[in-house]
């Protein structure tokens, strides 16, 4: 009922209209539009999708001696408003004024009436969720009328709202929405909250540029980090007290600190020195300086394990205290360090995501715009995934690099362990050789088939004992 | 039986529905009839028996935030709440400061809070996940960049590599995709490092809550400024579960009330030195 009466509403205004635009060529507007946007719909992304659920909001100001009683709006043929809501804003100013209404949709059109009429000079602002831009995305202009005083007039069109169609993505996403498996699985209020299927899916698309920058940021940031660390390593192990100092201050000072902290500090007070560098850019140099500390305690650590013999040695051939360093001492370190570094390594790749609290574009950042739009924390769990591409093979090799580390310093493979327990019983095998060798000696005339029976074992020992 | 003791000292439609919820005649003389509610309609759950648990980012001065000295939340929005509890008979507890985005989906879930008081706009998008209280204060969106900033109106922002921070989740962030769409959104944990880093040029502008970007711009960040008042004219309202419609209903009657008696204006007196 309600809705024939719209629609005759609509063919009347639009009737109506027709009539007076072609008597009124350019007739002055009560209701000048301001402006129509649309909400982004795009599952991780700022595009807005034509045959999706969406928020157009309309806004126009009523001109002075004006009221306006009815907007009718009107998109391209192919838009739906059928099942939208729509939220009426009157504006005088500042000021919000009492004004509830009735949206009827029809097809591609809204009307929209007021209980009371709007005020002159108030702005208007219409907010229609749920509707949809057709789906083959284009340009899509927001036409119209309004009735002020009794008559019925041309909105004047807004500027076009770029739309677009679907997606390849965003069809997956449609399809999982169709699947009783996936609504099965989202019914589950964990499943659903944490690990929604289509959002697993939208997150990994959008989320992959943040993990890049993320690796960006710390592979760029290690170079440095490793060589500054290696400085201040060897500064706190100089003979000069206050070169020890500086050194121990750097290095404790940001051991003891929050990365966070660091983080604030760069980016909120170099901008007040008049420093102004790139965000991504400050992000690679926090962290470089920030595991630099770390680094330079794990250097320090594994010179310090190489044994004093080996500097004694080194100065008996008659090396000064560079080539000891560079040719004896650095290179042992470097094999001995690798795991720890490793392991810092994936620290400061976590850590990275620390930066999203100063708004750089790294995979937490990524993950926090997509659960704000979508109230779900199923990015967060695909940004983990995303980390965890990074961090578990970098924990494999940890492992095996400590196991080869741990292989040599043993000496060499599986060869010494059998020597080993040969070593271990020789005494006794020794014994009893001595033995038989004293009772062949007895009987070495006729012990012949006994001697053939002394094993070969007895061989060995009496070679070891050579 | 405390619960409706407490209650009948309070005004008559207090008393009514004091009376429907605890089912219990003993307190109803007011003038309004219990019998004209239907019993069990103002019958609600909650987290913790006798007592309102509330949800906010307790970042948005001078409606909710935290007292530098004590700790202890303040703000209009806590003085409100505060008087609804006291209206139901109810305490009032405070969650820890939780982020703005994590508010809605948490009522809408359940179990860990009552009620979500945030300046929470009330959305049609946002109707659909939880209930709203009907509405409690008007607001606007403001637009704040540095004092001495030359880009100030939204043709100028609107262009690449303009960052414009918003709070993640708020209207202020749907905002600025809206209407700024060639800047770069930043979306932060809440309006005090939004503005932080307008003040440290580290982005062009911020985009919040008009009453909140005022606030700041007058007490904390001077050399900042509201360039743009943006006519939003949107609503706060206080965020329910679905599940609950009957502590809806209650909290609606105690702002009736609070309204009424002039309580909220009084407030709004004390919070924004004006009458909204």
């Amino acid at each position: 009922m309600q809705h024939r009466r719209g629609a005759l509403l609509v063919a009347l205004a639009l009737a109506l209209s027709g009539v007076f635009a072609t008597v009124v060529p350019q007739p002055a507007q009560a209701l000048t539009t301001e402006k129509a946007t649309a909400r982004p719909n795009e599952d991780g992304g700022d595009g807005v999708i034509g045959g999706m659920d969406t928020r157009l909001t309309w806004e126009g100001t009523v001109e002075p001696g004006e009221e306006v009683t009815s907007v009718t709006l009107t998109l391209p043929e192919g838009s739906t408003f059928e099942g939208s809501t729509t939220r009426i804003t009157a504006l005088e100013g500042l000021k919000r004024m009492d004004v509830t209404g009735e949206a009827v949709p029809s097809g591609s059109s809204i009307t929209v009436s007021f209980d009371q009429a709007i005020p002159e000079g108030s702005l208007l602002r219409l907010e229609i969720t749920n509707m949809q831009f057709p789906s083959a995305g284009g340009e899509c202009t927001v036409t119209g009328t309004y009735e002020a005083a009794g008559a019925t007039h041309e909105l004047a069109p807004s500027d076009p709202i770029s739309t677009i169609a679907n997606t390849p993505l965003q069809s997956m996403v449609n399809w999982l929405d169709e699947q009783p498996w996936v609504e099965a699985w989202n019914s589950n209020q964990f499943l659903g909250m944490f690990l929604k299927p289509q959002l697993l899916l939208t997150s990994f698309a959008s989320l992959a540029p943040g993990w890049l920058l993320c690796l960006g940021i710390v592979v760029a940031a290690y170079p440095f980090a490793i060589a500054i660390g290696l400085v201040f390593a060897m500064l706190k192990i100089s003979r000069w007290r206050v070169v020890r100092a500086v050194a121990v201050t750097y290095i404790n000072v940001l051991r003891g600190t929050p990365l966070f902290l660091q983080i604030y500090i760069m980016f909120f007070g170099l901008p007040m020195l008049n420093i102004n560098i790139d965000n991504n850019l400050l992000g690679i140099i926090v962290v470089a300086i920030n595991s630099s500390a770390y680094l330079a305690e794990i250097f320090r650590a594994g010179i310090q394990s190489i044994p004093q013999g080996q500097y004694e040695a080194a100065s008996s051939l008659g090396m000064n205290y560079v080539q000891t360093m560079l040719t004896v001492i650095l290179p042992q370190t470097v094999r001995r360090v690798i795991p720890t570094v490793t392991s810092d390594f994936i620290t400061a790749f976590k850590d990275t995501s620390l930066l999203s609290s100063v708004g750089v574009m790294e995979l937490m950042m990524f993950s926090k715009n997509l659960t704000t739009v979508t109230g779900n924390i199923t990015p967060y769990v695909a940004a983990g995934i995303f980390y965890l591409i990074v961090t578990l093979p970098l924990i494999k090799v940890v492992s095996v690099i400590e196991e080869n580390i741990a292989r040599s310093e043993r000496g060499a493979g599986p060869r010494p362990k059998r020597r080993a327990q040969i070593a271990d019983n020789a005494d006794e095998l020794v014994g009893q050789a001595a033995k038989k060798d004293g009772v062949a000696a007895e009987v070495s005339a006729v012990a012949a088939p006994t001697a053939s029976l002394a094993p070969a074992s007895a061989k060995e020992v009496a070679t070891d004992v050579c | 039986m405390k619960l409706s003791c407490r209650v009948a000292g309070s005004l008559a439609v207090a008393c009514a529905l004091a009376v429907t919820i605890s089912g219990c005649g003993g307190g109803g003389q007011g003038d309004v009839p219990a019998a004209t509610e239907p019993a069990g309609e103002a019958a609600y759950t909650l987290v913790e028996d006798g007592q309102i648990t509330v949800a906010s980012d307790l970042a948005n001065a001078p409606l909710d935030f935290v007292d530098e000295t004590t700790g202890e939340p303040q703000g209009f929005e806590v003085d409100l709440i505060y008087a609804v509890a006291d209206r139901l008979g109810l305490e009032c507890e405070y969650l820890p400061a939780m982020k703005f985005d994590t508010i809605v989906p948490l009522i809408e879930q359940g179990g860990k809070a009552d009620v979500g008081v945030s300046n929470i706009t009330i959305t049609d998008a946002r109707a659909e996940q939880v209930d709203f209280t009907e509405p409690y204060l008007d607001s606007n969106q403001g637009l704040v960049t540095r004092a001495d900033a030359a880009a100030t109106t939204e043709e100028a922002l609107n262009a690449e590599g303009t960052k414009i921070a918003v709070q993640a989740g708020t209207t202020g962030a749907s905002w600025v995709e809206e209407n700024l769409p060639n800047a770069e959104v930043v979306a932060l944990d809440d309006p005090v490092v939004a503005v932080t880093g307008v003040q440290t040029g580290l982005y062009a502008a911020a985009v919040a809550d008009l009453p909140v970007m005022q606030y700041l711009c007058s007490n904390s960040f001077t050399d900042c400024q509201v360039a743009i008042e943006i006519p939003t004219g949107e609503q706060y309202g206080i965020a329910v579960s679905k599940d609950n419609p009957g502590l809806t209903k209650a909290i609606d009657g105690a702002i009736d009330e609070l309204e009424a008696d002039g309580t909220i204006a009084e407030l709004e007196q004390k919070w924004f030195g004006a009458e909204l």
